[in-house]
């Protein structure tokens, strides 16, 4: 018998799903970074407004590489439906911290994904996301980084106006 | 035309020279592609049960299903979804496109 499941499908449905799921959290985490960028805009840190403005925009590339990947392995992507969004913070260091927490989200998922593909003998999903594990690091990285550059200039004073202007370093 | 699964209302085919799947819902045979079949599976799956039973979210147990582009439209009862279910995961498992073990269910 002729096995045209297989022939017109690449990866096992229990990966597509999750995958799926993530395109979900990665749409949901462009949306939280334009609505942090629109909070950076109306409280003056404007550098800081375009380091999400450029977040915003990488989560939905990378949303898009997973939801290419899926076509490209023959299967269903669904375009997610993003809601609940906060627009709410209390100051600049609740936004980077809700963009760590955020980003370890983020990374558990990713995470929870290799494994599943590693326990069910998923090879191309497993190995397509190994770019998406090193880029959690760097993402990880680049937001404590700014924590702790937050934490050393203080909030104190000309504080909130520096930390802004250091935001700059970390725009590609 | 092979037999890919066969639950209680519902029979899955494949025929391997037309390159899709035919599925027999009783009154109706539905002619299917695989991203046909994918988008059924995503429609069936995301029926939660639940909220089936919910009287607030769904008044008279029934469940409206749409299929392949909205060319098809099928109203389920509680058994049905629930047989419609058991027939799109193990037949995905048939398929060598699903490593889930299937819940074991007694009947």
């Amino acid at each position: 018998m002729k096995d045209i499941a297989r022939q017109s499908m690449s990866i096992k449905v229990e990966s597509m799903d999750l995958l799926n799921g993530q395109i979900k959290m990665e749409a949901h985490a462009s949306a939280t970074y334009l609505a942090m960028a629109s909070w950076c805009e109306q409280n003056g840190f404007f550098t800081s407004a375009k380091f999400f403005f450029k977040q915003a925009e990488e989560e939905r590339e990378h949303m898009m590489k997973i939801f290419n990947f899926l076509v490209d392995t023959g299967g269903n992507p669904i375009s997610p439906e993003v809601t609940g969004i906060n627009h709410d913070y209390s100051s600049i260091v609740d936004v980077f911290e809700s963009t760590l927490e955020h980003e370890v989200k983020v990374t558990k998922s990713i995470h929870n994904i290799v494994k599943k593909a590693r326990e069910i003998g998923d090879f191309a999903t497993e190995r397509f996301l190994d770019w998406f594990v090193m880029e959690q690091v760097e993402e990880e990285n680049t937001i404590r980084d700014i924590l702790d550059m937050i934490e050393v200039t203080g909030t104190e004073g000309v504080g909130l106006q520096m930390i802004d202007n250091q935001v700059a370093n970390w725009i590609e | 035309m092979n037999v890919i699964f066969q639950s209680t209302y519902y029979t899955l085919y494949q025929a391997a020279d037309q390159r899709c799947f035919y599925l027999d819902f009783g009154q109706k045979i539905v002619r299917m592609s695989l991203c046909q079949l994918l988008s059924l599976r995503h429609k069936v799956m995301n029926i939660d049960i639940e909220n089936h039973f919910d009287s607030d979210f769904n008044a008279h147990g029934f469940e409206v299903l749409m299929l392949c582009n909205k060319e098809h439209l099928f109203i389920l009862n509680t058994l049905e979804v629930l047989d419609l279910k058991k027939l799109v995961s193990h037949s995905f498992i048939s398929l060598g496109l699903s490593a889930e073990v299937p819940e074991v269910t007694f009947s």
